[in-house]
């Protein structure tokens, strides 16, 4: 089959590589019918995440139709349509049963990498690093699906692909966002980021009862986005008039945000077995504005307010203002998305109409294309919101 | 005043009588105030974890979502010890002497079929339903003991699982001649066992990505591989008759 591959710091490449087997009791082979770039899958373009290796499959945003099924796979079958989330989960541990499947125990077959670094390892991700498990990820024609009793959700209605892929990860992940901000039907909410996970935060917190959403950005497509299709109210934060603390405080009646959401992150992932706290600091000087959302954010949000962060964070952080979050009392919650709580009411909210998560899509291409729009979309070029994947065309004609 | 002194000599007392009876264990009265019942503080001194002299003593501790009985059957079926020990190529009953079974031991890397071996018998010293199992080994080749003890959780997060591994390899470090064989200290090798045993008892699989595609690996591929322990095969679990 055909699997994008990466080969090291900004490269890419599409290899012909073996189709994917059973492995395991549990596991299934989808074939994929559609799948995407993610943006996290920058932070790999950018060499930002350790445990990288030359030749691992990419990709954590895929859906597909179930090609074989493993001896012990009970709910999913041959044919069936499914939508894979990008956390692998057992669904037997401590941490599946209170419904923090992004915490699995079991599905690490690297968790002493993740111990040495986090003291715990989370749930293995696909196509995400050693560290997350080194599972072959979804930017390929099949991929191995682990637990596949666990994670994939069945699509059982006719609607396209474009309108369900999303379950996948990005429309989970920007609602578990309002839902950790403990938003309360009145408040103002800030979400910083109007990339994919940032848009659908900001559609998220008016579902869960927010009056007014602000939404930080500085690229003009995305900023456009935030206010036509999902009705923030928007700011420049590279507007030579505006600065955010002030702009937030104006926009708020002097009082400050109820609830903040940190949808950018850090591009400085590291945090390592080996010195990797220099990296993080060449990482924050390199990329100037990134580390200050999160500085931001404490420095804005009102007092005993709820910060929520959907933003990958990986190493040790410099100059946190911790006196800021504690002086005022906040809250913080954070984390990978616990995608099996969301997956199936979020497909509801589609089926009835609610939301249709395809308007996000800008770029459609073939998976010979995909090298290239890795480039594209890190440098927000071409009005590049989210590049979707059909892995079975080499090239789509623009 | 007098009052006031009156009034705060009540309130003591009266916390007196409440961690009293909170406390209910007499004997423990005037230590401290606040005891829950039936509880007692305890100190932590650490469970064997280091190495000298070529003596590596390591533990793990797990808690593990199943009865006590499971783990402990499961345990006791050392048959099935390669399909979740790594390196463990085989293990057989070999006799059952009047104070305990011995079995006959096969380590290896069970990647390479012709590869380097180590064979040796290990005789089970204790053997408490449901509660613990302890093991010596009794020919020189490997010297190792240790035991495993089952105790349900009143969390209700299943069994705690503690590993307690002292191994000795004569002839030479245990660092060199073990990861030899092993490629892993044999103390992480103890942590991954039981990790293992985990996998295998709660998932009924031991998660892994052996045998999955990728593309070329590079010059810089094999060392990654070694450095993420991605070398060390993972233990089958149910997974032979996948």
């Amino acid at each position: 089959m055909k699997a994008v591959c990466w080969m090291g710091t900004h490269s890419m490449e599409v290899h012909q590589v073996p189709d994917p087997v059973i492995l395991n009791p549990h596991d299934a082979i989808v074939k994929i019918t559609r799948t995407a770039v993610c943006g996290s899958d920058l932070h790999l373009y950018d060499g930002y995440i350790p445990t990288m290796e030359s030749g691992d499959i990419v990709g954590h945003e895929f859906m597909g139709i179930v090609e074989e099924v493993g001896r012990d796979v009970k709910k999913i079958k041959r044919g069936d349509r499914v939508v894979v989330p990008f956390t692998i989960a057992c669904g037997k541990c401590t941490f599946c049963h209170s419904d923090l499947w992004s915490l699995c125990d079991n599905s690490n077959p690297n968790a002493h990498v993740a111990e040495a670094m986090y003291g715990y390892t989370g749930s293995a991700l696909f196509g995400y690093s050693h560290i997350y498990g080194g599972y072959a990820g979804g930017q390929a024609q099949y991929a191995r699906v682990p637990f596949a009793d666990v994670g994939p959700l069945k699509i059982e209605n006719d609607l396209p692909d474009e309108k369900v892929l999303f379950l996948s990860d990005i429309f989970p992940t920007g609602y578990q966002a309002a839902e950790n901000a403990g938003i309360q039907h009145g408040d103002t909410v800030v979400v910083w980021g109007c990339g994919p996970v940032g848009l659908f935060s900001i559609a998220s917190a008016y579902m869960l009862g927010a009056v007014k959403v602000i939404a930080i950005d500085r690229i003009p497509e995305r900023l456009r986005l935030a206010r036509e299709y999902c009705g923030a109210t928007t700011v420049d934060y590279s507007d030579d008039d505006v600065t955010i603390v002030e702009a937030l405080r104006d926009l708020t009646g002097g009082i400050g945000p109820d609830r903040c959401i940190d949808a950018v992150g850090m591009e400085a992932h590291s945090a390592t077995l080996v010195g990797m706290y220099d990296k993080v600091k060449q990482a924050l000087m390199l990329e100037t504005d990134r580390p200050f959302v999160l500085r931001q954010a404490i420095q804005s949000i009102r007092k005993g307010g709820t910060l929520s962060i959907p933003g990958v964070y990986g190493g040790v952080l410099d100059k946190v203002n911790f006196g800021a979050a504690f002086g005022k009392g906040i809250e913080m919650k954070m984390g990978q998305t616990h995608m099996m709580r969301y997956m199936q009411p979020l497909l509801e909210r589609i089926e009835r109409g609610e939301i249709d998560p395809s308007f996000l899509i800008s770029h459609r291409v073939g998976i010979e294309e995909v090298p290239d729009m890795y480039k594209v979309f890190r440098d927000k070029q071409d009005e590049c919101t989210k590049v979707v994947i059909d892995p079975w065309q080499d090239r789509i004609a623009a | 005043m007098l009052l006031r002194v009156l009034a705060s000599q009540i309130l003591t007392c009266e916390v007196k009588l409440m961690a009293a009876k909170l406390a209910k264990t007499g004997e423990e009265r005037g230590k401290g105030a606040f005891v829950p019942a039936g509880r007692r503080g305890e100190h932590y001194a650490g469970l064997p974890d280091d190495s000298d002299h070529g003596i590596v003593n390591a533990h793990a501790v797990q808690t593990i979502m199943a009865e006590p009985e499971a783990l402990f059957d499961l345990w006791s079926e050392v048959k099935l010890y390669p399909l979740w020990q790594e390196h463990v190529i085989s293990v057989e009953r070999t006799r059952t002497e009047a104070d305990g079974n011995v079995t006959h031991w096969v380590m290896g890397d069970p990647s390479e079929p012709h590869g380097k071996r180590i064979e040796f018998d290990s005789k089970t010293v204790e053997d408490r339903a449901n509660m613990k199992i302890s093991w010596r080994s009794i020919t020189n080749s490997l010297q190792q003991s240790g035991y495993v003890t089952f105790v349900a959780t009143e969390s209700g997060r299943g069994t705690l699982v503690t590993l307690i591994q002292r191994i000795n390899v004569p002839g030479g470090t245990v660092g060199n001649a073990v990861v030899a064989t092993a490629k892993r200290s044999p103390r992480q090798t103890v942590i991954e066992d039981l990790r293992h045993f985990k996998q295998l008892a709660e998932t009924g699989e031991i998660p892994s990505v052996e045998g999955q595609p990728h593309g070329p690996r590079g010059i810089s591929g094999g060392i990654k591989r070694w450095m993420y322990g991605e070398t060390i095969p993972t233990p089958p679990g149910s997974s032979k008759a996948a």
